[in-house]
């Protein structure tokens, strides 16, 4: 595909305020239940309608889709509680099941057409990626699991991880239910076209068939949103850059990869905060860490880790020769509270202050007051120097000690993607991710996708998305075909 | 004109400074309702206001503003590490790093320009809105590199734990160090409801720093007496204090050490301060921030530095109650082994439990220690 078509087809979907709103809103548990009760809605009303029109379907028909919305109210509350999950195999009223409809391999016609099988297939398209991304099966069975261990009696005597496992089974739930919710309200549609159809009546026909072709929509949407499915997709996170060897050159490549990223989450609308940074001796940074505060905020960005290398002509080079720099990216999840993995011991931290020499106190005057933590045990540190405060800076750096402590907890229960739990000391300088070209042609192309774009600016400038969703869709589609 | 407006003029302490004004809300963005309670006693001089509470009556174009920052990042840069070798004072990253804050002090809108600076805004003729005008912000950056005028002073506050504190000339810049004093006040009182709820001493209060953050930490139950010899000290603690909304809690005195705190004796629940501790010898030889610029009463400790801890020890085998307790700062290791000396072989009768601290740079910082 060339990258005009692939430009021009990601800047539609960012362009699309419903899909930024959709991205946004998805996990945000205010919206959740709005979101729910949408699709519990489109549930509920469809087991309603689906048994009316089966033992009642002469009355039904004739009153049209007002009668159905009535009705459905009523038999809301009787059906509200089994309804929810139920894993029954859905079908139409004369026996069609999504797995059908996809086995059936009805042409996918532009949107625009008004034949329904072909928006039928294209919805069911939709599930059929949607449950791959949340790799359904896996995710069944793990909540077959939970539920087994919210049963059991003895669950509350560890407050802790029944708050986790509550949790995640009320997360993984919820996504159950959406999928199904969206299988069944395929199915009614098909059921009230084929009504429409026998009863000759066009105006329901085309009611149904609008209806139908909007879920095409919803369903395309649901697409995307499924990529940032992961437990701990929608935190915010931290940001880590460190300059790769080859001294200024590479020091200037990573400022400018932080850059990018601060210019993309700025664009994003999200909160930066640079918590730590080591500048070069005369351009750039050695490391730098950045806190990215918003929803999504790691469910994108762990899409960067790895290594980023640069070719250009260098502006340090005085005889303009081309050079070859690198720069490792890190992405450390910041759990909310409450579902951090880790205690931590007062008696195991050593706290540091870079000391300037000097005998300090009232002799010295200083706005320097950069704070190290080191966590006795596993060695791991971190530092912030960025806050005008001691107190602030040393809050800061215990927050991403936390976050670090979180991370190695997280990847030794392994629960995340291996790749994406690595920190900054474990991402060897052959992983390289994405190369961007300068010189002698302008490309930047992502290696593990082939996604790319001739416009390395704008890239620089934190036009990433493309590269990130790429990345996203292509990493969950080959994680569930390798399942 | 220059500095009419970082300066008010007062005849009187507190008269002119809490009459209703333009300023009147700005000095209390935290707590505005006491401001009237003041009465005026007797003469003080000058009081600045905080260049982060002052009006953004002053606007520049974004050009003009990326020019001066342009000039002031390169005087910085050129710098280098030259303070450091001559008095180990700040070399020129720190010094772009206080550049920094010093424009997201002046400018009014600082979520205009999230990252670097200025870099965000693409429009050179943009106004921005400032709390200073840009001839006042080049003769601040001059002070700030050819007078070595400590940058607390030219931004007229200083971040300390989570208080930002206003200070002045006159008035010694709170330290880092210090903010550890507070951590053993909250440690000591977290298991102790009594000494939460009793009447606390920071003798030498300065800014008024380490008695708001105890004041903070006792919460509604105990309360605080903040003392100190210097005129400009008080009223600038006052300030501070009043910004917090502590008025109530902290009472601030004008008095040598105990002084001012007659008929506490055997009262106090603790006694904290961070008195000069700077040997005479050593003054000449400090760092050019501090000794040009802090006043010398809050540094000087005497012949060894001593002079000022050695009575406090003494005040606090008199003033603190059975089980009350105390911390100060010191010089470093000798001081802190002197003082514990000096404690075991003078005061053994009355106070216990001595042990030494050291501040997060390693270095032996504080005595701490209980009344039997
Ligand atoms: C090192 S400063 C400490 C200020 C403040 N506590 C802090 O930590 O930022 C010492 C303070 O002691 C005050 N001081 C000096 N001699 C004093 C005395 N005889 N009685 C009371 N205070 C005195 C000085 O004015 C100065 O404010």
């Amino acid at each position: 595909m060339s990258i005009f078509l692939r430009r021009s087809l990601r800047s539609r979907l960012l362009s699309s305020n419903n899909f930024k709103l959709f991205l946004t809103n998805y996990f945000d548990s205010s919206q959740t239940i709005n979101h729910r009760r949408h699709f519990s809605d489109n549930l509920f009303h469809s087991v309603c309608f689906r048994s009316t029109s089966l033992l009642t379907e002469n009355r039904c028909y004739g009153y049209g889709y007002s009668h159905r919305q009535h009705h459905q109210s009523t038999c809301r509350r009787f059906f509200a509680s089994e309804a929810a999950a139920t894993a029954a195999q859905r079908s139409t009223s004369d026996g069609l099941t999504v797995e059908g409809i996809l086995a059936n391999n009805w042409n996918i016609l532009d949107d625009n057409e008004s034949d329904w099988k072909s928006h039928a297939s294209a919805v069911a398209q939709s599930i059929h990626l949607i449950k791959r991304r949340l790799q359904w099966k896996k995710l069944k069975v793990r909540l077959d699991m939970l539920s087994v261990q919210l049963n059991k009696a003895d669950l509350w005597d560890d407050p802790v991880h029944a708050g986790n496992i509550s949790r995640e089974h009320g997360t993984l739930m919820g996504k159950v239910k959406e999928v199904n919710a969206l299988e069944q309200e395929l199915l009614e549609h098909i059921d009230m076209i084929k009504l429409a159809r026998d009863e000759n009546d066009s105006e329901l026909e085309s009611e149904s068939l609008k209806a139908l072709r909007d879920m095409r929509k919803n369903a395309k949407e649901k697409e995307l949103e499924a990529l940032l499915a992961g437990e701990q997709d929608s935190c915010s996170c931290f940001i880590e850059v460190q300059a790769g060897a080859g001294g200024t050159e590479s020091m200037d490549w990573a400022a400018m990869v932080m850059q990018m990223y601060k210019s993309w989450a700025h664009r994003r609308g999200y909160n930066v905060t640079v918590i730590d940074e080591m500048p070069g001796e005369i351009a750039g940074i050695k490391r730098a860490t950045i806190k990215v505060d918003g929803e999504f905020a790691f469910g994108y960005a762990k899409a960067e880790v790895g290594v980023h290398r640069l070719v250009r002509i260098s502006p340090f080079d005085s005889n303009k020769r081309r050079h070859t720099s690198f720069a490792a990216v890190a992405v450390i999840p910041i759990l909310g509270d409450g579902s951090s993995r880790v205690q931590i011991n007062e008696s195991d931290l050593r706290i540091e202050r870079f000391r300037s020499g000097g005998p300090g106190g009232q002799h010295a005057n200083t706005t320097e007051s950069a704070i190290r933590i080191i966590h006795i045990p596993t060695g791991i540190t971190a530092t912030c120097q960025n806050e005008r405060s001691q107190h602030q800076n040393k809050a800061s750096a215990m927050a991403v000690l936390k976050s670090r402590l979180d991370q190695l907890e997280m990847a030794r229960q392994a629960q995340l993607n291996s790749q994406h739990t690595q920190s900054l000391t474990d991402i060897t300088w052959g992983s390289q991710i994405r190369s961007y070209v300068l010189h002698p042609y302008r490309m930047v192309k992502d290696l593990r996708t082939n996604y790319e774009v001739s416009d390395p600016d704008s890239v620089l400038e934190g036009d990433i998305d493309g590269f990130i969703l790429s990345y996203l869709s292509a990493t969950l589609d080959k994680e569930d075909s390798d399942a | 004109m220059k500095l009419a407006l970082s300066t008010v003029y007062c005849p009187h302490r507190f008269s002119n400074l809490f009459r209703p004004s333009v300023f009147t809300a700005l000095w209390s963005p935290i707590c505005s309702s006491e401001l009237s309670s003041y009465s005026p006693t007797y003469v003080k001089p000058q009081f600045h206001v905080p260049l982060f509470l002052r009006p953004p009556i002053y606007s520049a174009k974004l050009c003009d503003l990326r020019k001066w920052r342009d000039w002031a990042e390169g005087v910085a840069s050129s710098i280098g590490s030259s303070f450091v070798q001559s008095d180990n004072g700040p070399d020129s990253s720190i010094l772009c790093r206080e550049l920094k804050w010093l424009i997201e002090d002046v400018v009014e809108d600082h979520s205009q320009f999230p990252q670097t600076g200025l870099e965000n805004g693409d429009d050179d003729d943009m106004r921005v809105k400032m709390r200073a005008n840009l001839e006042e912000l080049y003769g601040l950056w001059k002070q700030r590199i050819t007078e070595r005028r400590p940058f607390q002073y030219i931004v007229g506050c200083e971040h300390w734990r989570d208080l930002v504190l206003s200070v002045q000339e006159g008035v010694l810049i709170p330290r880092p160090e210090t903010e550890l004093i507070v951590d053993f006040v909250c440690d000591v009182v977290s298991n102790n409801e009594d000494l939460k709820r009793g009447m606390w001493a920071d003798l030498g209060t300065g800014s008024g720093a380490i008695a708001i953050g105890i004041g903070r930490v006792l919460e509604n139950a105990g309360r605080v007496i903040a003392t100190d010899l210097s005129p400009v000290a008080v009223s600038v603690a006052g300030y501070n204090v009043q910004r917090y909304c502590l008025k109530e809690k902290i009472e601030i005195k004008e008095g040598s050490w105990f002084e001012p705190l007659k008929d506490m004796e055997g009262r106090l629940a603790g006694l904290v301060s961070n008195p000069p501790y700077i040997p005479s010898k050593d003054i000449s030889g400090l760092q050019a921030e501090v000794g040009r610029h802090e006043p010398r009463v809050a540094l000087d400790g005497g012949i060894d530095g001593m002079d000022a801890l050695f009575h406090l020890c003494d005040g606090a085998a008199l003033f603190l109650k059975p089980g009350g307790f105390f911390a100060f700062e010191t010089n470093g290791e000798q001081q802190c082994r002197t003082l514990v000396e000096y404690m075991e072989n003078n005061r053994g009768g009355s106070l216990h439990n001595f042990e030494i601290r050291s501040d997060f740079a390693g270095i032996q910082r504080f005595v701490i220690g209980f009344h039997k």
